[in-house]
């Protein structure tokens, strides 16, 4: 099994030596150097902006038919679901900024205890959001709080 | 604190196994830096009482779950009344403070399973493991019991002498409400589901089992006895930590598959990274000491891939724990994280501190000879996996760490990660089918015609047979015809051997097959593996590349039409169970203008005292064929119509994930299964290990 290198090969090339680490130092930096600029290049065209409403807004005429990633609280108030064309719309809340979504498709479990949402999409000029996803964000994601009372 | 003596048990026990881990790992350390082999004796007895003490906490605490304490917050939280017993037994890890509690039990245990193993070997080694071990179980047992939320309090430790400091203890299980809830929450419906069950037992197994290498290794760093020998002693520990891994990460795949109703299995979810990150550097490991174990090469760069292993299993429970990402997993926001991130800079230090200090002692044994080579090819397969380990990480923690420098937060999603692991893991699809044939050191042109030419030739009749039958996506095609090379380089090796057996022995084939495997296991184990990875890529390219859908607004009657299937609708259905109400839609099935059979996929809804707390989940509904998966999900549903939204999708080969994971546990267990081969070669290492030293 373990019967390793007879030491007199490596004595026979010695000068093979420095040339041989060399090259299996640029074959491993060539690949390094592949899997970064792979990993980079698709980060710089995958990456989107992740915003608030507040920010949204400042930033409305730059950012209309990019794709972004908005975090705001939920208006659970404003959730309407059709069910024939699953298409739902409701409203993300912050700080008297009201944004409009929609969204079509299969609806998240979650949404109804969601605190707040993520929703990733584009504005559209008509200042609804078009959602192609949404996260449900809650802080009793899993672990659901103890009620009011039990709390203290 | 409220007075409730069972939970001041508990919490005793919590604060005896802090003290005594504490102690074992600075009496273990003691005794063999000053020779004192009564003090190491000690030592042990504390790694073994503090395995009973956390066992008997982890009684207590699944007692008040079953039985329903309500005084105790957790329990209050993680169960209720209606909930059926197994999930109040699961609900031990369903919660922050009870998956501390599990994770620290196991480490206990496992630190008690290393010392019985290691009564008569290792006794070098053997201190340095148990005060590794003592102060990695210290640390969680500190987390329930000492370390405040550092949010609310700073980092501030202090004994709960007062209800304000108990509370501040965001930890502890035992912890006491200063009343008694009527009934509790309980488990989040979405948790309610049998994987509940195995999936984060599987995750738990896997991440705390590779702290005993790891706990190994910085022994080997410690006494300078940086040999094979501590890599041989944990083979069998890394190959259990690496095969819960896989199950957790196999569970965890068809829980989401059938319980989050999106049609998938993985989403690029951060706290899905977490666990994947780990399993990558893990088999990158399991591949490279090969190396270190036949031609005593690779010895640093082991040490950093279980080092590195270790710190991303601590960073998958920091991820999950702290709510630092946003995930489908994440807990409730709560602030142990800095703490996790202390944990991880101590142990980093301290690792890198030992590497530097020990450079001497770890001199290759040989050099690399060839490009073309196995010792290459195992290395290529080494910068492969980090390589995807470390584009995982960065896609994973990037919000964070641009929100830190830039104070604009970018994110990536799953396009990203596809796109930079599709085609890191072509290549290792590639080398798998290269690296254990290859010859060593220098391979011949006759050694790669030998093994190469003929899965060459099948890999491009098949890809050729693809275009033929309609194939045309190149991707697709590539994948496809990588798997069939891979497989065809097991199948020969399997053939040539089975063979040489067959004309040796004289056994006939079946027999010649069995004895091939029994006589080798690690590396027809390993073969296996492989095989079973290769079955599960089919079944990835498959369901990525080809996923069809289609929905529909049905009244009863109705039909949808997807490729060959015909959904038709027969009406909805509602009806009570144990503890939700169900609202299901009748299906028939028809494949080909054929009746193949009825689904039905439901909405469970799940009410609770608090109507805040009420929750609805998709049932979703699969037929599984060997080509591939109907999969079914009612999306909306309108009682007063009697009409219902149905998405259907079908998902090809997705069964073939499923098996390839089942040939990859059978192939691990027949790798790890003990093997006198593999105990003699320990005991070569040691003698070798000891002349060398001597």
């Amino acid at each position: 099994m373990s019967t390793v290198a007879a030491p007199t090969l490596e004595q026979t090339r010695p000068k093979t030596h420095a040339l041989g680490k060399l090259k299996f130092v640029i074959g491993g930096l060539l690949i390094l150097g592949a899997i970064a600029y792979v990993t980079l290049t698709s980060f710089q065209s995958n990456s989107i902006y992740y915003l608030t409403l507040n920010e949204l807004n400042t930033q409305r005429a730059t950012v209309i038919g990019q794709p972004v990633r908005v975090n705001a609280p939920l208006d659970k108030s404003s959730i309407q679901f059709d069910n024939s064309t699953l298409t739902l719309k409701f409203d993300l809340k912050d700080s008297g900024l009201v944004l409009p979504v929609v969204y079509k498709g299969v609806v998240p479990d979650t949404l109804t205890e969601g605190e707040s949402v993520v929703v990733e999409g584009h504005l559209g000029a008509d200042g609804v959001f078009q959602a192609s996803t949404i996260l449900v964000k809650c802080p009793s994601k899993y672990e659901t709080q103890p009620t009011a009372a039990a709390a203290k | 604190m409220a007075d409730f003596a069972m939970a001041d048990l508990g919490y005793v026990s919590l604060l005896l196994c802090l003290i005594l881990s504490l102690y074992a790992a600075g009496a273990a350390f003691f005794a063999v830096r000053r020779k004192r082999p009564e003090v190491f004796a000690s030592a042990k007895n504390a790694v073994f009482v503090v395995a009973a003490l956390s066992t008997l906490a982890v009684g207590i605490l699944e007692w008040a779950l079953i039985t329903h304490q309500f005084q105790l917050e957790y329990v209050a939280i993680e169960t209720s009344r209606a909930q059926p017993l197994l999930y109040d037994i699961s609900a031990l890890w369903g919660g922050q403070e009870g998956s501390l509690l599990f994770w620290a039990w196991l480490l206990a245990m496992f630190s008690a399973i290393v010392l019985i193993q290691n009564h008569d070997q290792n006794q070098e080694l053997l201190p340095y493991v148990i005060s590794g071990l003592a102060l990695s179980q210290a640390f969680f047992f500190a987390l329930m019991t000492i370390v405040a939320d550092p949010s609310q309090a700073g980092f501030f430790v202090a004994l709960p002498l007062n209800a304000t400091l108990a509370g501040s203890l965001v930890g502890n299980p035992f912890r006491v409400l200063n009343f008694t809830p009527a009934d509790g929450n309980g488990l989040n419906p979405l948790l309610q589901n049998p994987g509940m069950f195995i999936h984060p037992v599987a995750q738990y197994l896997g991440y705390v089992g590779f702290t005993v290498p790891f706990a190994f290794a910085m022994a080997a760093l410690f006494t300078g006895r940086l040999s094979d020998v501590w890599i041989r002693t944990t083979r069998r520990w890394t190959l259990f930590a690496w095969l819960f891994l896989s199950l957790g990460l196999l569970f965890g795949m068809q829980w989401a598959y059938v319980e989050l109703g999106w049609g998938g299995y993985w989403g690029w979810d951060p706290v899905e990274n977490a666990s994947l990150m780990p399993w990558l550097t893990g088999t990158a490991f399991l591949h490279s000491v090969m190396i270190q174990e036949r031609r005593g090469m690779l010895k640093v760069w082991n040490l950093v891939l279980v080092m590195l292993t270790f710190i991303l299993s601590i960073l998958g429970t920091f991820i999950t724990r702290s709510g630092v990402i946003q995930s489908v997993h994440a807990f409730g926001v709560s602030s142990l994280g800095p703490w996790f991130l202390a944990f991880l800079a101590v142990t980093l230090l301290a690792f890198l501190y030992l590497l530097f200090n020990r450079m001497d002692h770890l001199k290759e044994e040989n050099e690399l000879d060839s490009l073309i080579s196995r010792e290459s090819s195992f290395l290529l397969n080494n910068l492969i996996l980090v390589g995807a380990a470390f584009a995982t990480l960065w896609g994973t923690i990037f919000p964070m760490v641009s929100e830190g420098i830039t104070g604009k937060k970018v994110t990536v999603g799953a396009p990203f990660f596809d796109q930079v692991n599709g085609p890191i893991f072509l290549a290792l699809i590639v080398l798998i089918g290269i690296c254990p044939l290859i010859g060593w050191r220098r391979a011949t042109a006759e050694n790669l015609i030998r093994n190469f030419l003929r899965p060459f030739a099948v890999s491009l009749i098949v890809a050729i047979a693809l275009i033929v039958l309609g194939i045309r996506e190149w991707y697709g095609v590539v994948a496809f015809s990588a798997t069939a090379f891979v497989l065809a380089t097991i199948g020969l090796e399997f053939y040539r051997g089975v063979l040489a057996r067959h004309r040796q022995y004289n056994e006939n084939l079946v027999a010649a097959a069995v004895n091939l495997v029994t006589n080798n296991r690690r590396r027809y184990g390993g073969y296996i593996v492989h095989i079973g990875v290769i079955l599960g890529v089919i079944g990835i390219a498959g369901s990525s590349f080809y996923q069809v859908d289609t929905q529909a607004n049905l009244k009863p009657g109705e039909t949808v039409q997807l490729k060959q299937y015909t959904v038709q609708f027969d009406g909805l259905q509602a009806y009570p169970t144990e503890n939700h109400d169900v609202v299901s839609a009748r299906l028939t099935i028809l494949e080909n203008g054929s009746r193949v059979g009825t689904m039905s996929p439901e909405k469970d809804y799940y009410t609770s005292p608090d109507p805040n707390q009420s929750q609805s989940t998709t049932e979703v509904a699969v037929r599984t064929t060997p080509l591939e998966d109907l999969y079914i999900i009612l999306a909306g549903f309108d009682t007063t119509a009697g009409t219902a939204t149905l998405k259907v999708i079908v998902n090809p080969l997705v069964v073939w994930l499923w098996v390839g994971f089942g040939v990859l546990i059978a192939g691990t267990v027949i790798a790890a299964w003990p093997d006198p081969r593999e105990e003699h070669a320990l005991i070569r290492a040691r003698v070798k290990e000891a002349l060398a030293q001597a």
